[in-house]
């Protein structure tokens, strides 16, 4: 298994239920899979979905928090990937990257398109309230997740909260003014602030 | 503030995904036709996604992949309409067929399922002829079948596919008066031949209408009376003039 790179990508299977063993793909592998789907390589494919749909679910469902909804989202998302692996240029974004953008790309449009169909709910407060850095990217040492953490935590706490609920739950700046109690223009330059601020901490 | 620097702002929010909707439409469209903008975009994908670790994976149903592999599927036989070959009027007209043709739920489980391919051939005067081309991954015409209406004669045409051993090609039809399910015109024989008179008892109206399959049977031909085995995804084009035609 490599470990050069991180692996947030990781099918929920034991080896009892796997012959191959856990399927850990490093976003290499997951690349060469898209690869090999851009041919039409359907064995690929299904590969592929194994290996990224907990955590691509995982993702649109935080964003939808409708367990039927999000089922439907991540069909369209790997129709998407299907339709766009021949564009997936390994050389400009990670896969893991590109296919968790298909992923929230589709969630955020949906949810923007149906916006009643999604319950407001605390948990969103405490989901984000409650971030600590995995055991997995402890003992792995991701350095990308490892860097980013770092740099939010030099952010005010409110704008940390602000990033985190929009960029991982879906929060519009409309959701975010209410919730902070703040005009929308506030918002706006705050997130505005914020991202300028991670850009220059995470520059190389 | 410079350009650029609004450019960045934009590509960030929209990552960040609190763009208003219709800004946010409007960059996802812009995005592909200015690499500027595009480039600035997969920077901040790159910069933010570290925060999915953050995401708890969930798993899917057992049934979600069969589900996406059913509308790929779909999606296949009906990419005829994407076909540059096929153009026009014809082409909404049989993206339009081949959604109507959809086989049995049984089928639809069976593993490598579907093919699908129809008529194309609509000349500006009655058509009397059509051909329909059976296609195996994607690249290689399998099967060429061409119907004259008038004869009501059918003749299928073997391309790049070839016999295999213990197995039967089988054709088939399927149309609305048929019923939902498709219909066995006949298996081919041996030699890749089939019944020049297999389509006599079809009225030509309905033919016309008509969407056709290849599937891979049993010796022998279906033991079911409905494809069981893989089938070829089928392709069309169209024959107008003979110019795409000829290609082939």
């Amino acid at each position: 298994m490599e470990s050069e790179s991180p692996k947030p990508f990781e099918a929920q299977r034991t080896p009892s239920d796997h012959p191959e063993g856990a399927l850990l793909l490093t976003s290499k592998d997951i690349g060469k899979l898209i690869a090999k789907v851009a041919q039409r390589d359907r064995a690929a494919f299904a590969r592929l979905y194994e290996a990224t749909a907990p955590k691509l679910l995982g993702t649109v469902l935080r964003i939808l928090r409708d367990r039927a909804w999000a089922d439907d989202v991540i069909q369209d998302v790997y129709i998407k990937i299907w339709q766009k692996a021949t564009q997936f240029d390994a050389g400009r974004a990670s896969a893991i990257a590109w296919m968790a953008s298909i992923a929230r790309n589709s969630a955020i449009d949906e949810l923007r398109k149906h916006p009643a169909r999604r319950t407001v709910s605390d948990d969103d407060i405490e989901q984000i309230a409650s971030v600590q850095p995995t055991a997995q990217a402890q003992l792995e040492g991701q350095q990308a997740v490892a860097s980013l953490n770092r740099c939010l935590d030099e952010l005010e706490k409110d704008r940390q909260d602000m990033v985190r609920l929009a960029y991982l739950n879906g929060w519009s700046r409309d959701q975010l003014a209410a919730h902070f109690d703040q005009p929308v223009n506030t918002v706006k330059t705050w997130l505005y602030r914020a991202l300028k601020q991670l850009k220059r901490c995470l520059a190389p | 503030m410079t350009d650029h620097n609004d450019l960045d702002t934009l590509a960030a929010e929209f990552v960040l995904g609190t763009l208003p909707a219709e800004e946010r439409s409007v960059v996802a469209t812009r995005r592909n036709e200015d690499p500027e903008l595009e480039a600035l975009i997969l920077a901040w994908e790159a910069r933010l996604a570290p925060l999915l670790d953050e995401v708890e994976p969930i798993q899917p149903g057992p049934d979600l992949l069969a589900r996406i592999e059913k509308r790929l599927d779909e999606l296949e036989s009906s990419a005829v309409s994407s076909n540059p070959v096929t153009q026009g009027a014809t082409v909404t007209e049989l993206t339009r067929r081949l959604r109507r043709w959809q086989w049995s739920t049984a089928v639809a489980s069976a593993a490598a399922l579907m093919l699908v391919a129809i008529l194309a051939f609509q000349p500006a005067e009655e058509p009397q002829s059509f051909v329909a081309v059976f296609q195996h991954d994607d690249q290689q015409p399998a099967f060429l079948l061409s119907v004259d209406l008038e004869n009501r004669q059918l003749n299928i045409r073997p391309v790049t596919a070839e016999p295999v051993q213990g197995r039967s090609y089988q054709l088939w039809i399927k149309a609305d008066e048929l019923g939902p399910n498709p219909r066995s015109v006949g298996v081919l024989t041996n030699n890749m031949t089939i019944d020049e008179s297999a389509l006599r008892q079809y009225d030509p109206e309905l033919l016309k209408a008509a969407t056709f399959g290849i599937s891979v049977e049993p010796e022998g031909g279906s033991p079911t009376g409905q494809p069981t085995g893989p089938a070829i995804h089928g392709y069309l084009y169209p024959t107008g003039e003979g110019k795409s035609g000829h290609q082939l």
